[in-house]
């Protein structure tokens, strides 16, 4: 218990700080390059500088990270979150520390060039990996990585949102995705820890804070739930684009660092116009929340562009995460429900501000498949029992639309790309995770297609086996023998029959488990899915034996106590 | 322009070895006596120094043009002019941790000594209102200032953006850490001067800091934006019945520079020491309702030597004033002028 909290409160505090570390970085960056409002202004005087700097900037600074990925970092891509998740999950270490620190740098590079990109997918990744230390330690704790990981996680977002319960609930909800006492314990001492660095240490600012009068007329529940099913559509749009743009900008451009560049290009470009597009838009979310800052074609461009900018930006490879967009996008899609509602068909409403948080958190939602989370964030952020309430109708309503037509989240969606398939549950995906090939049975009986059935029986009798299997010369199975059958003039081939259930190479235990009801017979072949050569068999027994050992790891692991 | 006092406060103290001649600048009025009183007539009799007492009309260039031929030391300074002229090069580089000891540094508030400049006091701009005009419920917030319909009345407001623009975003429920970024952009503005709009009809302009604490006095407006220094001096010296809402107060620092060109460089380095110390700040404080900017100086602060008032109360970034108070950004606000400038008279010429 004292390993598990030394190492929650280290965790947090060194997770908590690198991440104010990062914010910090990601400001002065913003000031110097002339990303942030407040230093664009203050040269207002020289319009041509401003310019310049707002299409160099995100250009360079993409050529920059695109470079930078290219020839320093192993990994050569950006890490996110379900590089975490998988490394939880399948208690994998991290991909390298070199590629982590690199994805953070080119993090701090993209967010303080102004690329459309979040900062909190980076701070998770960043306090993943002061978990991933544990990994190294050997302290005789069961799972102490994955709990560490998930420890620094927990503290990175409830330094990010000054939010400790959704910090807990985030490292649960979507890296651990189970709740034993042995990692919430640990995480929730994380969390806080990265709260009191934040919050009472550096005293830092909430994200925003919200003077609310509360809900005024009942049917508002009902207006939310419908603009949260409004934003699920966006939100579906948003990852779909986002998963579209990447491989069709990397079959259009070959070099990497001239997709990012050209992303960056485009941002640039866009913000000459509509400067609000530019980095992490916090002066645009606190609008959002004033009645009547955005007209509405404004709101409709600003809706767009961001969307088709953010996607342009991750899909293109810069260093950066999809949530704070997301409740950017959001906020303005609450803001265009509310601006329609109140201007047009004129009726009266409690303000723009609850549906702008309501939409922010709904986006979110369905972005990073974490509803618990966003009702939280809501909650500890505003403090206000009437608008979480607005705002969890509909982030339920924009999650439940959003999984059954897209996914649980882009997280998800993007592991399934990648054969982790987390759509059927926490098991499935593990057992997913487990090949058949890895059982192979040593003496399983094979023949020769001229072996005589006499001479296969006999060794078959004596290993105790029903079946045999019979290859050519190459190699590949012609059949299945089984002794009795009819005469074969002599030839096991000539009594042999195809096989019943063939496995492949890539059969995963889930599947296996699935294709064996019904099976008759001690052992499946196993062959390779090109060319057919048979590697060998597994045994029924073994597979079962398999599954019921992973079942009852998983059962272990989430009932887990001290 | 150029007024000079000459005061050879110590004429009756044996002078010490060492004593030098040092000429200190600031701004005249209440607020120069109250500092000869509390700050330079105990440092001349402590060091024995022969202290002179310019005046000047606060702005760096004054510095610039004046400062080496009239033999400038140390100067009372604007925090956002005291920044240009530091990098500039007119000013003396201090070397804090050379004046202060640690705990010392860390008892500064809102921010501690930076290359070139010592914080010594805090004002502010605030909202103040005459008691007659509302019998019943009294304003309590920015937002109450924008309200004509609960709280009707003529408003004095500077005429210029300083100040209002940061009040019109305050009202419209911007946190105050937030808004001189939302007022750099063109939305932000934007909304400032809708919020403005909102009482355009009811606005009287005034140009001299003195004139909306006599509005006030003389009810020809209801409530006033103006200096927390002014509305205390109507109100105690003159009966006026005047009270401030603290609530977004915009704070800002007044500091002590020593110039390049001062030829008394240690002498003037001791003065800043001497007036930085909480018992200097405590009693500026008891005779001009401008804050210490130590922590520690709270703590000592008693009642006006003259009217008996408690001045804690009275001071700008007093701990125990609830309400938004924000710090005027110097920096942002050198940098902008023009644009604010442009903006505010655009706003004014849009139809009145």
């Amino acid at each position: 218990m004292l390993v598990l909290t030394g190492i929650a409160v280290i965790t947090g505090s060194a997770a908590s700080l690198a991440a104010l570390a990062l914010l910090e970085l990601v400001s002065i960056l913003n000031t110097i390059f002339l990303v942030a409002p407040k230093s664009r202004v203050q040269w207002e005087n020289t319009p041509g500088l401003v310019a310049a700097a707002t299409v160099l900037v995100p250009t360079v600074g993409g050529l920059l990270v695109g470079l930078i990925h290219r020839h320093l970092s192993p990994a050569g891509r950006p890490l996110a979150p379900p590089d975490v998740i998988e490394a939880v999950q399948f208690h994998k270490p991290l991909p390298d520390l070199r590629s982590g620190l690199i994805s953070t740098a080119t993090a701090a590079l993209s967010l303080g060039a102004g690329a459309s990109v979040g900062q909190y997918g980076p701070m998770v990744y960043l306090g993943a990996i002061f978990g991933n230390f544990a990994h190294r330690l050997r302290l005789g704790v069961p799972e102490i990585a994955s709990i560490a990981i998930s420890c620094g996680v927990a503290a990175a977002i409830s330094t990010a949102f000054n939010a400790p319960i959704a910090g807990v609930l985030f490292a649960h909800e979507v890296v651990l995705r189970h709740y034993a006492t042995r990692a919430f314990a640990p995480v929730t001492v994380a969390s806080v820890t990265g709260y009191v660095i934040a919050n009472v240490v550096f005293e830092r600012p909430a994200l925003f804070l919200v003077d609310f009068q509360g809900v005024e007329h009942g049917y508002e529940f009902a207006l939310v739930a419908v603009l949260g099913l409004c934003v699920a559509l966006a939100a579906i749009a948003f990852m779909r684009l986002l998963l579209e743009l990447g491989p069709w900008l990397t079959r259009h451009i070959k070099r990497p660092e001239l997709r990012t560049a050209s992303a960056g290009l485009a941002v640039g470009l866009t913000a000459l116009a509509l400067p609000d597009v530019l980095g992490i838009g916090t002066s645009t979310l606190r609008f959002a929340t004033i009645d009547g800052a955005f007209g509405l074609p404004e709101v409709i461009v600003l809706i767009l562009t961001k969307i088709v900018l953010t996607a342009l930006c991750i899909g293109a490879g810069f260093s950066g995460g999809a949530f704070s967009p997301s409740l950017l996008i959001g906020s303005l899609i609450g803001v265009f429900f509310w601006t329609l509602l109140s201007s047009v068909s004129g009726i009266p409403s409690s303000g723009a501000a609850i549906y702008a948080i309501s939409g922010m958190m709904a986006f979110a939602s369905a972005v990073i498949g974490a509803p618990l989370t966003c009702i939280l964030i809501v909650f500890e952020l505003t403090r206000n029992y009437d608008v979480t309430i607005a705002a969890m109708v509909a982030v339920v309503f924009s999650s439940l639309l959003s999984h059954r037509i897209f996914g649980r989240s882009l997280f998800d969606v993007q592991l399934s790309r990648r054969g982790i398939d987390f759509s059927l549950g926490r098991d499935h995906a593990h057992l997913a995770a487990l090949k058949v090939a890895d059982y192979l049975q040593p003496d399983v009986v094979t023949a020769a297609a001229a072996d005589t059935p006499e001479n296969v029986t006999a060794r078959l009798h004596q290993k105790g086996w029903r079946e045999a299997f019979v290859l050519d010369p190459a190699g590949r199975l012609l059949g299945v023998y089984t002794p009795g059958g009819p005469d074969g003039h002599g030839r096991v081939d000539g009594d042999s029959h195809p096989a019943k259930l063939i496995f492949h190479d890539d059969t995963d235990l889930a599947e296996a488990m699935e294709r064996l009801r019904g099976f008759v017979g001690d052992a499946v072949p196993v062959i390779s899915r090109d060319g057919g050569y048979y590697l060998g068999a597994v045994s029924e027994a073994d597979l079962v034996s398999a599954w019921l050992d992973e079942a009852a790891r998983l059962r272990k692991e989430e009932n887990a106590s001290v | 322009m150029r007024l000079c006092n000459v005061l050879l406060l110590c004429s009756l103290f044996a002078l010490p070895a060492a004593a030098e001649d040092l000429t200190i600048v600031s701004w005249g009025g209440a607020y120069e006596a109250a500092q000869r009183e509390a700050v330079i007539a105990p440092f001349v009799e402590e060091t024995g120094h022969d202290v002179t007492v310019d005046v000047y009309d606060g702005t760096w260039t004054a510095l610039a043009e004046h400062g080496a031929d009239q033999g400038w030391d140390v100067i009372d300074m604007l925090d956002d002019q005291a920044r240009v002229a530091c990098g500039r090069g007119l000013l003396l580089e201090l070397d804090p941790r050379s004046l202060f000891t640690s705990d010392a540094l860390a008892d500064f508030t809102p921010s501690g000594p930076t290359r070139c400049s010592v914080p010594q006091n805090a004002y502010a701009r605030v909202m103040a209102f005459d008691d007659r005009a509302f019998p019943g419920i009294k304003p309590t917030s920015i937002e109450d200032f924008f309200d004509t319909e609960r709280f009707p009345g003529p408003r004095a407001v500077q005429r210029s953006p300083d100040g209002i623009l940061e009040w019109a975003l305050l009202a419209e429920g911007v946190p105050p850490e937030q808004v001189y970024g939302l007022l750099s952009t063109d939305r932000g503005l934007k909304l400032a001067f809708r919020r403005l709009d909102s009482i355009r009809d009811d606005i009287i302009w005034w140009q001299d800091p003195a004139e909306p604490a006599a509005m006030l006095a003389d009810g020809r407006a209801a409530m006033a934006a103006g200096f927390n220094g002014r509305f205390f001096d109507m109100a105690h010296h003159r009966g006026a019945p005047i009270d401030i809402v603290w609530d977004g107060r915009i704070i800002g620092i007044e500091v002590w520079v020593i110039a390049a060109s001062s030829d008394a460089p240690e002498a003037a380095r001791a003065f800043v020491a001497h007036a930085s110390r909480p018992d200097s700040m405590a009693r500026l404080a008891t005779r001009i309702p401008y804050g210490p900017t130590r922590r520690s100086a709270f703590d000592r602060i008693a009642l006006n030597p003259a009217t008996g008032a408690p001045m804690r109360t009275y001071l700008p970034n007093a701990p125990q004033h609830g309400g938004r108070s924000l710090l005027q950004d110097s920096t942002w606000y050198a940098n902008t002028e023009d644009l604010r400038l442009r903006r505010f008279r655009a706003w004014l010429n849009e139809d009145g």
